[in-house]
């Protein structure tokens, strides 16, 4: 037994300073001066002071039942993070800010999950990414946990991440040196792991919202309504031609072509999947019954699922087609205003 | 190194040497000596650490104490007037939402937010505002008719 697994060391947080900085330039000076030491940032908390708290109990996939059986029960378990500096984004508030500029939405990092999922602005033009924040954790997770902090854990079931991904979110991530925006399919790189560098914290995520009529939205499937992580996810987004005289448009009133249709998917690969083919399958048609089974069965396909103590691979491959095509179908829904009834294949 | 803060609870300010490490729940109980909120999990899965900050439901296991300064914290201390219980705290008594008790602190809490925001909210309403808050022993229909018994009698006397 390694000496760390004292419940002593197990009852608090690992020792680290604070620091507060009132303002993003000194964050952001203070990272650059700072570089020797451990750093980390801290947004909401709710996932940070989880992680760095010694596990006595391994979390990892397998149940714990069979951990214990085999032995590997103490090697699994993890010590307490070490930490020299929590570097606290609390006392910003330019970071905490939901803002139009033209035609983008621009979130700030430290908006909480709370904060997505009450904006009007949210709810009405990024529809999926107010679903995904509805359904994240529990309400008292919500009320403390932020977007940024969600989206820079990068797990690969972060349920604001997958309709991020799906809405074309382009993150903007600052340090002392300079700003880079970086597209969400290009940020997350394995579960946890992102491109963020140590130096830098990332501002705001941008959106560009459509001229065009459009719809988008985010299903969960989860054994829980509360405290769950997702079994799958899947947002799609949809861009629509305008058409208001609508004569040959059959199956949506007002609304032509889809133009642009973009599907991502939780918790089937290692980071947020984006499946460009299951949007294709959508380009240039309208959105009937036949191009939306026919996009969620490409998605399925080209989904690349594990199978967990959550789900069997097989299990999530299937519930893939299925979430696809609910979420197309909520899309459909939501141009339409009224509801209707799921697809059956 | 200990910080001096001073944190606001239920309209009090104490002032108090912390370590940075030591999260909300922890300087409640240990340093404030408020031990009405409950320490279950430590990792907000549980919600039996609920306060109020700024009158928002926040587990304060996953708060350092450190920044919840500034702020406003309303404990379960704070919720009675003197020895006279809120009407949420009668209606928990006396419909039987309470067993063990561990979790109804931030059950009451919890449930105060939603009706100050909603103040005749549905059995949805209430089971959804409650989703973070566990109980193993109720089985949560008690804890639901309380809180919609309290609703009726806040709404009756206001």
């Amino acid at each position: 037994m390694s000496y760390w697994y004292k419940p002593e060391r197990l009852m608090r947080l690992p020792q680290f300073d604070y620091h507060a900085p009132g303002n993003l330039v000194d964050a952001l000076n203070w990272l650059r001066d700072n570089e020797h030491l451990n750093v980390r940032i801290l947004a909401g908390g709710t996932d940070l002071l989880v992680d760095i708290r010694g596990k006595a109990i391994p979390d990892g996939h397998r149940p714990r039942c069979q951990e214990h059986r085999s032995g590997a029960w103490h090697a699994r378990s993890s010590p307490p993070a070490e930490i020299d500096y929590m570097l606290a984004l609390s006392h910003i508030p330019e970071l905490r800010t939901i803002s139009h500029d033209g035609n983008r939405l621009l979130i700030g990092s430290m908006t909480t999950i709370a904060e997505l999922e009450d904006s009007a602005d949210i709810r009405t033009k990024l529809s999926a990414l107010s679903d995904g924040a509805a359904q994240l954790g529990s309400p008292l997770v919500r009320n403390r946990g932020t977007f940024g902090g969600n989206l820079c854990n990068a797990r690969p079931a972060a349920d604001t991440a997958i309709p991020t991904l799906a809405l074309s979110g382009k993150l903007v991530l600052v340090s002392a040196h300079g700003e880079r925006t970086v597209e969400h399919d290009d940020f997350v790189i394995g579960p946890g792991e992102s491109v963020i560098k140590p130096d830098e914290i990332l501002k705001e995520v941008i959106f560009d919202l459509p001229d065009n009529p459009s719809a988008s939205a985010y299903i969960k499937l989860a054994n829980r309504k509360a405290l769950e992580i997702s079994v799958v996810g899947a947002a799609a987004s949809l861009t629509f031609e305008r058409n208001d005289s609508s004569p040959g448009s059959t199956e949506i009133a007002g609304f032509g072509k889809v133009i642009n249709a973009r599907i991502a998917l939780g918790a089937v690969a290692p980071k947020p999947l984006l499946i460009p083919d299951a949007g294709k399958a959508l380009i240039g048609g309208e959105l009937t019954d036949e191009t939306i089974l026919e996009s969620a069965r490409i998605a399925s396909e080209k989904a690349r699922p594990i199978t967990d103590h959550r789900g069997s691979a097989e299990y999530r491959r299937m519930m893939v087609e299925v979430l696809v095509k609910r979420a197309l179908t909520k899309c459909r829904e939501r141009m339409l205003k009224q509801p209707v009834a799921e697809v059956q294949s | 190194m200990k910080k001096i803060v001073t944190l606001n609870v239920n309209g009090l300010d104490y002032e108090t040497a912390l370590e940075p490490r030591r999260t909300l729940a922890e300087a409640l109980r240990y340093d404030l000596g408020l031990t009405g909120t409950k320490i279950g999990c430590k990792i907000g899965d549980c919600g039996a650490c609920t306060v109020l900050i700024d009158g928002v439901p926040s587990s304060s296991c996953l708060v350092l104490a450190i920044e919840a300064e500034g702020h406003e914290i309303m404990t379960i201390e704070g919720v009675a007037d003197g020895n006279k219980l809120h009407p949420l705290q009668e209606a928990f008594v006396e419909v039987g939402a309470i067993q063990c008790g561990f979790c109804t602190p931030g059950m009451v809490l919890t449930a105060l937010a939603l009706l100050k925001d909603n103040s005749d909210p549905t059995d949805a309403q209430i089971r959804r505002a409650l989703s973070g808050n566990l109980c193993r022993c109720t089985g949560y229909q008690k804890i639901v008719e309380a809180v919609r018994e309290a609703a009726k009698r806040m709404l009756r006397t206001c």
